[in-house]
């Protein structure tokens, strides 16, 4: 069955929008469209529901620590059905904040714990400074895709640790906590990351893997067809070569 | 002074008299060595004034600070840090020309722009006359890290109350300072042209900062700028005691003003600069003059002084004309492309985008830029081109926001834009971040004269 429209939806757009997750819907946007294939983005208010027929894809971004304690409060309500969802196979992008929010508990620096979604086996302490830089990470040789780097900005008090996938090692940067050169997780069709600025204008693989999870979803296993992304990987290798890190080609391989 | 502020001073005053010989300007480096020095200086300086205001806030600093300083300079010499250097040693290297070899100042009457995150650091040891916040909106996020963060600077830096505070009303963020305070002044604007509701904006104080309710607008202006309220606490924009009304098409504001126990009394001023965000700066000013004891009736006469600081969309006369503009912020850069809405006529668009630290190094700040509304509105720019060290970040930006990718160029040097030609009787917009902005100015000036 060929899908016509893609439903995003953004999660509290009126707290979580720090990390210009504006772009990344921008981008997701695009891309459908230049394969024809429509885009709705639904945006969700703190406390509305999610019907999970209603849409194809979940997009939670980052706030400030006062706006997460406000989300933090009211998702309770969403945990049950999210964390169902999640085990089924749902498409979730989710950036900083977002990511946090996915595990158990985030606990600030004060000491004070803001409670988690509990969808993801994953917890996150506030250190004791900012990271905070241009990152680089390499993607699970698993995924097959194009190009293998992924690139960004990172900006994070939050040290997260997990025993799930990482979404990549650490090439150049910081990462989940700094120290054990993670970042990020990717369980099932779920991608968290602290990586922004914002992800995915300059990683359109990234951008394609999430549209053809969106797809997959509802039985729709296309392959998209490739697009100009000259000015994409452009901006992408520019910023590997500041980095000193090696361009890197995953060889095609056969069918 | 101290010893070590002496040879402080000694080693400042000599580097800015070899900058000044060898005609090569380096703003803040005199005051950058000075502090590395000896930290006591600056305060030592700071302590021998009679007078001082300070600049404070996201957008509109150096604006503020320069239309002030028109309206109160008129009689007397003020010193102002005017080059836009807010930082410590930028401050320091400002205030260091009227010292005395015998330790005295000549000019005793400062107004200095500081910025958000290094005023905790001068309040702590002292306390100006007065501090005027413009306004609180998201900048570089790596620098500050968070809006609340900013604001927790400016909360700190304003606690003791014998310093008069003068804030914007309009934004929720700003006028929180205020709540509960003695000595704090609010301006706002009471009636403007145009409310924009259907921009895709940031909204960075859309809540309240007392219950975390959504903030309901009567009224909007742009950003988080309006006539608010919160529906859940029944918080509400503080009364502003000066007031400004902005009418369509005239440079003719005016000004109502209302402090208790005093008549309330109206002028009118007539505006050196186009654009809302400007009427702003304006009020701010005219403002703060007035609590500084400045008879409306000099105001004209001041602002006819007025020169508006490098960036500010200036015109660079040649052919073609260049204008160059300033851009650091979402909120910031959304303004500049709408003022350029109704004049792009098949113009080119350059914009240069760096990412040192000055300029902040997160470069997300390009995707909440309302683009989408410009190109909407905007279709005549003959070229787009792209320059700096992120200016590849720009030119996903424009292919994004719907541009056409064989329109967009994107240039290896900044100074490549400078080559950019424009139609007859066409200008060339130049768009750039502050690491860029100086050294294309120069060039800029070197070339039309």
């Amino acid at each position: 069955m060929r899908t016509q429209t893609i439903r995003i939806a953004h999660l509290f757009p009126e707290l979580l929008n720090l990390y210009a997750d504006q772009g990344n819907l921008a981008v997701l946007t695009a891309r459908a469209r230049a394969r024809g294939i429509e885009v709705k983005v639904v945006p969700i208010k703190l406390r509305e529901p999610i019907d999970y027929r209603q849409v194809d894809l979940i997009m939670l971004g980052g706030g400030s620590d006062r706006e997460q304690r406000v989300v933090s409060e009211a998702l309770a309500s969403y945990a049950p059905d999210l964390r169902h969802a999640i085990e089924d196979g749902f498409p979730f992008l989710a950036v900083c904040g977002g990511y946090q929010l996915l595990g158990h508990s985030y606990e600030l620096t004060s000491g004070e714990l803001l409670p988690g979604l509990q969808a993801l086996d994953l917890v996150t302490k506030a250190g004791t400074s900012r990271l905070i830089g241009n990152i680089a990470i390499e993607l699970p040789a698993t995924l097959k895709l194009a190009r293998s780097t992924v690139v960004g900005f990172e900006n994070h008090i939050g040290r997260t640790e997990h025993a799930h996938q990482a979404l990549g090692r650490v090439l150049a940067g910081h990462g989940n906590n700094g120290v054990d050169h993670a970042e990020g997780i990717f369980l099932k069709r779920v991608i968290g990351t602290y990586i922004h600025g914002p992800l995915l204008p300059k990683n359109p693989h990234l951008a394609d893997l999430l549209l053809s999870y969106a797809l997959a979803y509802r039985g729709d296993e296309r392959t998209l067809e490739p697009l100009d992304d000259t000015m994409e990987w452009l901006a992408h290798d520019q910023m590997l070569a500041r980095l000193n890190v090696a361009r890197k080609e995953r060889l095609e391989e056969g069918e | 002074m101290d010893v070590r502020s002496w040879i402080a001073f000694v080693v400042a005053s000599v580097t800015a008299f070899v900058l000044r010989v060898t005609k090569r300007a380096g703003t803040s480096l005199p005051g950058y060595l000075a502090t590395r020095i000896s930290p006591n200086l600056l305060f030592y300086v700071l302590a021998k004034l009679d007078r001082c205001v300070i600049v404070t806030g996201t957008n509109g600093k150096t604006t503020t600070n320069a239309l002030l300083k028109s309206l109160v300079a008129q009689d007397e010499a003020w010193i102002s840090n005017a080059m836009g250097a807010n930082l410590l040693q930028g401050i320091l290297s400002a205030l260091l020309p009227e010292l005395t070899w015998r330790g005295q100042l000549r000019v005793k009457r400062a107004i200095l722009e500081v910025d958000e995150a290094t005023l905790p650091r001068l309040t702590q040891r002292f306390q100006p006359d007065m501090i005027i916040v413009t306004n609180v909106m998201r900048d570089q996020l790596d620098r500050y890290g968070e809006v609340d963060a900013t604001l927790g600077y400016l909360y700190e830096s304003t606690r003791d109350e014998t310093v008069l505070l003068v804030l914007n009303a309009d934004d929720p963020l700003a006028a929180s300072l205020g709540k509960g305070r003695l000595n704090t002044f609010y301006f706002g604007l009471s009636d403007w042209p145009e409310d924009d509701l259907l921009r895709q904006e940031v909204r960075d104080g859309a809540f309240c900062l007392q219950c975390g309710g959504e903030l309901l607008y009567t009224r909007t202006v742009f950003g988080q700028m309006g006539h608010y309220h919160c529906p859940i606490c029944l918080a509400q924009r503080p009364f502003p005691q000066f007031s400004m009304r902005v009418r369509e098409r005239q440079e003719e504001v005016e000004i109502h003003e209302e402090i208790r126990l005093q008549s309330p009394i109206a002028y009118r001023v007539t505006s050196p600069l186009l654009g809302i965000y400007n009427a702003y700066n304006l009020l701010a000013a005219c403002s703060a003059a007035r609590l500084l004891g400045v008879n409306p009736a000099r105001f004209e006469a001041g602002l006819a002084q007025f020169t508006a600081p490098i960036g500010r969309m200036q015109t660079f006369p040649g052919n073609p004309p260049r204008i160059l503009a300033l851009i650091k912020n979402p909120t910031g850069a959304t303004m500049v492309l709408r003022s350029l809405e109704g004049t792009l006529n098949g113009d080119p668009l350059c914009f240069v985008i760096n990412d040192a630290d000055a300029d902040g190094r997160d470069v997300s700040w390009l995707w909440d830029i309302d683009m989408e509304s410009f190109v909407l509105r905007s279709p005549h720019v003959s070229g787009w081109y792209c320059a700096g060290t992120r200016g590849a970040d720009m030119a996903l930006r424009l292919k994004y926001a719907g541009i056409n990718p064989a329109q967009i160029q994107l240039l290896e040097n900044a100074a490549d834009t400078l080559k950019v030609n424009a139609e007859e009787g066409g200008s060339v917009y130049i768009l750039c971040t502050y690491t860029a902005l100086h050294p294309l100015a120069n060039r800029l000036e070197a070339m039309h004269t």
